[in-house]
C-alpha cells in the first residue's frame, strides 16, 4: 500500500514540475503543448546531451548538473550554439551556430527547466530613451570584462569575454541572470537597470563611428600600429621620394 | 622691399653665405624634418583645439547631440571636447589630426633617434646636439601624456591614477609628491587645469627652445655626412640650402601636413565618446596608454610580486619598474656619446657617418636596447595580443618576463655576428654621389674637381 | 609627363580642392570629406614644389669647407681676459658667500610651490568606512547578504559616502563552506558574504574583473590577480599585497554594516605605509 502511495505521489511529481513556475498556461492546452516539449526534449537530450550531462541531468566528471539551471540557462546555451560542446575539453565553450532548430530547442528548454527550479527564459524591453542609463550601467558592471565597446577582452585564466555584436537582446538578459562561464550573476540587478543595459548593447550593435574607420574598436594598440604603418609608413615613402637622384649622371 | 629690411638689419650679408650654405642630400636626413613638421602641425591644431577646450575638472550636465551621454555628470573638460567633437564645424576633423599627428611625431623622432645613434652622428662635436635630442623627445613624451589626458575620459584618468601611484611610491617623498602635484588624494579636479599648464604654456616653450637650439646647433656645426665620394671630414657634399633645400622641405612640410590630415578623417583616433567620462571607480578592458607609453606599461606589468626591503624600509612595488627602470635607459641614452667616447678613448672630430657594422659594439648594444624597449612595448599590449591571438595572458606575461632578458641578449649576439662578418668582407664608397663635383675656394668661386679625392 | 606639366597638374589639383573645401565646410560635410580635401589641397600643393625642387631646379652637388669650430688660442685667451677681470676672480671668499647667499634664496623661492596640494597626513592611511556604517550599492540601498545571489559581484560604498573612490568594496557571494580566509576572517563574512578593497594593490586601478567560477579577481591595468577564496592573496601578476578585507557583520535588521576600517591601507605601496596609525581597528 505505502508502495503504491509512494508511487502514485512520484508519478504526479514530474507533471507538476514539467510548467515551469513562471509560465502560467493561459488554457490546458498549453499546458499539454508544454508537456510534449518537455518529451520530446527528453528523447532530444537522451540522443545529443547524456554522453556528458547524465542520463537525468544529474552531471558528470565533465560537465555541470543541470537540475535548476533554468530554462533561461538552457535557452542561452542552445541558441548561442555553446552548446553542444565542441572544444577542446577544459576550454570556453564559444559561440557558434546553433546545432538544433527553433522547435527543437524549444523542447530541449522545456526538458531542462523540468529538472528543477530555475530562472525563466527573460522578456527585455528595448527602449532607446535608457540607453544613457545603460551606458552607465554598462561601464560600471560590463566594460571591466566585455571592454567599452563591447568588443569582448581577455580575462585572464583562459576565458575570454566575448564581444556582444551577435548577441540578441534576450540572450544578453539571459547572461546576465544566469552568469555563464567564468561571468558572474547579476540577477540581482533590477528589471529596469537590466533592460536599460540590454538596449545600450542594442544601441552598441550599430553605433556610428563618427571618426572614421575604427581599427578594431579597442582602443590605442591598433591605433599604434596605424601611426607606425600607415602614417610613418607613407611619410618614409615619400622622404625616399624626395631624396633619390632625379637627376642621374651630368648632362 | 628686401633693401628696406637690410637697410635696418643687415641681411644681405647673412643671406650671402646661408642661402649658400651646403646640406648634405639623403632621404635618412629628413626623417627629423619629418618630426619637426609634425611639431608644426600639433602647433597649429593645437593652437585652434586650446580656444575650444574647458580645462576644468567640475562636473556639468551633458546635454549635447551624443545619445548615450545625455544627462550624464561629466566634468567641464570632457564636455567640451564632446563638443568640440560633435557641435564644432571641422572640430572632430581638427581633433583627430592633433592626435595622429602626436602619436606619428614620437615614431618619427624614435626614427630619427635610431638613425643618428647607428650612425655614430652624436660624436664630437656633437654630444651637446644629442642631448638636446633626448631633452626633447622626453618632452615629447611627457606632451603626448598631459595631452591625451586631457578630455579626462575613463581610459586616460585610470592612467593618470597609475602615474599618480608611480609618484607616491617614490621613497622619502612621495606622497607629499603626489599631493602636490595632483593638489591632494587621487582623484582631485585640479589636476585636469594643472595639466592644461604644462601641455599648452609650460612644455611647449621648453620643446620650441629646444627645437630652435637644436636646429642652430646643427646650422652653426653643419651636418653630418655618408662617405660618398668626394666627401670628407673637412668638407660638406651636397646642394645649397637655397633653393632646393627649402624647396624640397617645404614641399616635405606640406605633404607630411597631408598625411596627417589624411589619417584624420579616415581613422578614427580616441573616442572619447565611446570610452565614458572618467569613474574612478571603474575601468575598462583593455587598459592601455598611447602607443609611446607601452613600454611604461609593460615594464610595470612584467616586473615580479617583489616589495623589497632594505634598512627596514620597504620599497614599494611601482618604484623599480616605474622611476629606476626608465630612469637608468634614459640616462644610458643620454649620456651614451660620453660613455662610448671614455670607452673608445676618441676624442677626435667626427662629421663624416660611419655605417653601422663598422662598430659592432655600438650596433649590437643599440639594438639589445631598441629591443628592450620593443619587448617592454608589446608586454604593455599583452592583453590585446591575448584578445587578438587566443593565447592566454598569463602565458604571454610569463613568456615576455623570460623575453625582456633572452631577447635584448640574442639581439646582441646576432647584431655583432652580422656587423663583423660585414665588416670583414670590407666596404668601398657607400653611395655613389650624382652629378658633377664642385669645390668652392677660399676666394668665393667654384672649381670643378677631377676624380676621386 | 614633363615637369612643369606635372607641377601645373597638381596645383590645379590644390586649387580644386581648396575651393571644394569651401564648399564642404559651408555644409558642414563631416570629418571625412574635409579631410579627403584637405589632403589633396595639400598634397597637391606639396607634390608640386617637390617636383619643382626636383625636376626644374639647377641644383648642383656642391662642395663647402668645413672651419674648426674651436677658436684660436689667442681668441681663447682674449676672452678668457675679458671674463675674469681681477675685481671679481681675487674675492674668493666673497664669491663664496654670494653662491651661498645664491643657494638659500633659490631654496626660499621654491616655498609657494608647497601650496600647491596638503600634506598627506593620514589620508592614505583611512577611507571612509566606519564601525557600524551599513553596506550600500551604488544607488543608496543597503545589503542583505541572503539577497545576494551565488557568484554575484558588486561595487559597494559606506552609506552616505556612494561613489568615495578610496572606499570603493567589492561584494562577492561565495558558499561558506569554501572559504579559506586566515586568521578567523571567516567571521568578516556573514553568510558568505565578502567584501574587499576594489582598489589594487599594485598601482590603484579599479579591481573590476571578476572570473566567478575560479573565484579570482583580475585587475586589467597590469593582470594582477587576487584568490577571493584566500583573503584576495595575489595568485599572478605584479602586485605584492593582497585586497585589504573589509570586516562586516550583519546588524539588527539584517544588513551588511562594517566592523570598521579595513585593518590596512588600501591601493598601491607607498613610501612609510607600515607606521603604526591611531585610525580605529577591530
Amino acid at each position: 500500500m505505502v508502495l503504491l502511495g509512494s508511487a502514485a505521489a512520484l508519478a504526479l511529481v514530474p507533471s507538476a514540475l514539467a510548467v515551469p513556475a513562471d509560465r502560467q498556461p493561459a488554457t490546458p492546452a498549453i499546458a499539454a503543448d508544454l508537456a510534449s516539449d518537455a518529451a520530446t526534449g527528453r528523447a532530444l537530450y537522451l540522443a545529443h546531451c547524456q554522453t556528458c550531462h547524465g542520463p537525468d541531468g544529474q552531471g558528470t566528471a565533465t560537465a555541470p548538473t543541470l537540475v535548476g539551471v533554468g530554462a533561461a540557462s538552457a535557452d542561452f546555451e542552445l541558441r548561442t550554439g555553446r552548446m553542444p560542446f565542441a572544444g577542446p575539453t577544459g576550454s570556453q565553450p564559444v559561440r557558434k551556430p546553433p546545432a538544433f532548430d527553433d522547435v527543437s530547442i524549444q523542447a530541449l528548454v522545456a526538458y531542462v527547466a523540468s529538472l528543477g527550479p530555475g530562472p525563466a527564459i527573460p522578456s527585455p524591453v528595448l527602449d532607446p530613451a535608457q540607453i544613457s542609463n545603460g551606458q552607465r550601467l554598462f561601464v560600471e558592471n560590463c566594460a571591466p570584462c566585455h571592454g567599452v565597446t563591447a568588443n569582448g577582452g581577455a580575462v585572464g585564466g583562459g576565458a575570454l569575454a566575448p564581444p556582444l555584436d551577435k548577441a540578441t537582446a534576450v540572450q544578453v538578459a539571459e547572461a546576465m541572470i544566469i552568469g555563464p562561464g567564468q561571468m558572474p550573476v547579476f540577477s540581482g540587478i533590477v528589471d529596469t537597470d537590466r533592460n536599460a543595459i540590454v538596449s545600450y548593447v542594442e544601441y552598441l550593435r550599430g553605433a556610428p563611428n563618427p571618426g572614421g574607420f575604427s581599427i578594431g574598436g579597442i582602443g590605442p594598440v591598433p591605433e599604434g600600429y596605424a601611426a607606425w604603418i600607415l602614417g610613418l609608413g607613407l611619410l618614409v615613402i615619400i622622404i625616399v621620394v624626395i631624396g633619390r637622384d632625379w637627376k642621374g649622371a651630368p648632362e | 622691399m628686401l633693401t628696406w629690411i637690410d637697410d635696418r638689419l643687415g641681411t644681405a650679408s647673412w643671406a650671402r653665405t646661408g642661402l649658400r650654405k651646403i646640406f648634405p642630400d639623403h632621404w635618412s636626413f629628413l626623417l627629423g624634418e619629418v618630426a619637426l613638421f609634425c611639431l608644426v602641425v600639433l602647433v597649429a591644431t593645437g593652437v585652434y583645439l586650446t580656444l575650444f577646450y574647458v580645462p576644468d575638472g567640475t562636473e556639468v550636465t551633458y546635454a549635447g547631440p551624443w545619445a548615450p551621454l545625455q544627462g550624464q555628470q561629466v566634468s567641464a573638460a570632457f564636455n567640451s571636447v564632446l563638443r568640440l567633437s560633435f557641435e564644432v564645424r571641422a572640430g572632430l576633423v581638427m581633433r583627430q589630426i592633433h592626435h595622429w599627428a602626436a602619436l606619428i611625431f614620437v615614431a618619427a623622432i624614435a626614427i630619427h633617434v635610431m638613425r643618428v645613434f647607428f650612425t655614430g652622428a652624436f660624436r664630437k662635436p656633437r654630444e651637446l646636439n644629442w642631448l638636446v635630442g633626448i631633452g626633447l623627445l622626453t618632452m615629447a613624451l611627457a606632451m603626448g601624456i598631459t595631452g591625451y589626458s586631457l578630455p579626462d575620459d575613463l581610459i586616460s584618468g585610470t592612467g593618470l591614477r597609475i602615474i599618480y601611484s608611480v609618484v607616491i611610491s617614490i621613497p622619502f617623498v612621495g606622497p607629499y609628491l603626489g599631493f602636490l602635484l595632483f593638489g591632494g588624494e587621487f582623484p582631485t579636479k585640479e589636476i585636469i587645469s594643472r595639466l592644461f599648464v604644462f601641455h599648452v604654456m609650460l612644455l611647449p616653450a621648453l620643446l620650441i627652445g629646444g627645437v630652435l637650439t637644436h636646429l642652430a646647433i646643427l646650422w652653426i656645426q653643419k651636418h653630418t655626412q655618408y662617405r660618398i665620394s668626394g666627401a670628407t671630414e673637412h668638407n660638406v657634399v651636397g646642394k645649397s640650402f637655397w633653393p632646393s633645400q627649402v624647396f624640397k622641405s617645404t614641399g616635405l612640410a606640406i605633404l607630411t601636413a597631408a598625411v596627417l590630415a589624411l589619417m584624420g578623417g579616415l581613422v578614427q583616433i580616441n573616442p572619447v565618446w565611446s570610452y565614458g567620462p572618467f569613474d574612478a571607480t571603474t575601468v575598462s578592458a583593455p587598459a592601455q596608454p598611447d602607443w609611446y607609453v607601452g613600454w611604461l606599461e609593460g615594464s610595470l606589468r612584467l616586473f615580479p610580486p617583489v616589495e623589497i626591503t632594505i634598512f627596514g624600509v620597504t620599497i614599494p612595488s611601482p618604484f623599480i619598474p616605474g622611476v629606476l627602470i626608465p630612469g637608468l635607459l634614459f640616462t644610458v641614452l643620454a649620456l651614451w656619446p660620453f660613455l662610448e667616447a671614455r670607452v673608445t678613448g676618441d676624442r677626435m672630430e667626427h662629421n663624416l657617418l660611419d655605417r653601422p657594422y663598422e662598430h659592432p659594439m655600438r650596433t649590437s648594444l643599440g639594438v639589445a636596447g631598441l629591443l628592450i624597449f620593443i619587448v617592454y612595448t608589446i608586454g604593455g599590449g599583452n592583453d590585446v595580443i591575448s584578445l587578438v591571438l587566443g593565447v592566454p595572458v598569463e602565458t604571454m606575461t610569463n613568456i615576455l618576463r623570460v623575453a625582456i632578458f633572452a631577447v635584448p641578449i640574442l639581439g646582441f649576439v646576432i647584431s655583432y655576428r652580422i656587423c663583423v662578418e660585414l665588416r670583414d668582407r670590407g666596404g668601398g664608397v657607400m653611395h655613389r654621389g650624382p652629378g658633377i663635383r664642385l669645390r668652392r675656394n677660399a676666394q668665393g668661386g667654384f672649381e670643378e674637381v677631377d676624380g676621386e679625392p | 609627363m614633363t615637369a612643369s606639366r606635372g607641377i601645373t597638374l597638381s596645383l590645379l589639383l590644390s586649387v580644386a580642392a581648396s575651393i571644394g573645401l569651401v564648399v564642404i565646410y559651408l555644409v558642414n560635410g563631416g570629418p571625412q570629406v574635409e579631410a579627403i580635401f584637405l589632403a589633396l589641397a595639400l598634397g597637391g600643393f606639396g607634390t608640386a614644389i617637390i617636383i619643382w625642387a626636383v625636376a626644374l631646379l639647377d641644383a648642383p652637388t656642391e662642395s663647402e669647407a668645413r672651419h674648426s669650430l674651436a677658436s684660436s688660442a689667442e681668441a681663447r685667451a682674449a676672452a678668457d681676459e675679458a671674463l675674469a677681470p681681477q675685481q671679481i676672480s681675487r674675492r674668493r671668499f666673497l664669491i663664496r658667500l654670494l653662491a651661498g647667499a645664491g643657494a638659500a634664496l633659490a631654496a626660499a623661492l621654491v616655498l609657494p610651490a608647497f601650496s600647491l596640494g596638503p600634506t598627506p597626513g593620514q589620508d592614505l592611511f583611512r577611507t571612509a568606512w566606519r564601525k557600524g556604517r551599513r553596506v550600500v550599492d551604488g544607488d543608496g540601498h543597503p545589503v542583505r547578504p541572503g539577497d545576494l545571489p551565488l557568484n554575484s559581484v558588486r561595487t559597494v560604498f559606506p552609506e552616505g559616502f556612494v561613489g568615495r573612490p578610496d572606499s570603493q568594496t567589492l561584494l562577492i557571494k561565495v558558499r561558506p563552506a569554501d572559504l579559506k580566509l586566515p586568521d578567523g576572517r571567516n567571521a568578516w563574512a556573514p553568510e558568505g558574504a565578502l567584501a574587499y578593497s576594489k582598489v589594487c594593490t599594485h598601482a590603484g586601478c579599479p579591481v573590476g574583473l571578476y572570473r566567478a567560477k575560479q573565484h579570482q579577481l583580475l585587475c586589467p591595468c597590469h593582470q594582477s590577480t587576487f584568490d577571493v577564496l584566500d583573503g584576495a592573496t595575489v595568485v599572478f601578476g605584479p602586485a605584492a599585497r593582497p585586497l585589504p578585507q573589509l570586516p562586516m557583520e550583519v546588524d539588527a535588521d539584517g544588513y551588511l554594516v562594517a566592523l570598521g576600517d579595513f585593518p590596512q591601507p588600501i591601493g598601491p605601496g607607498f613610501w612609510d605605509m607600515t607606521q603604526a596609525q591611531p585610525s580605529e581597528k577591530v
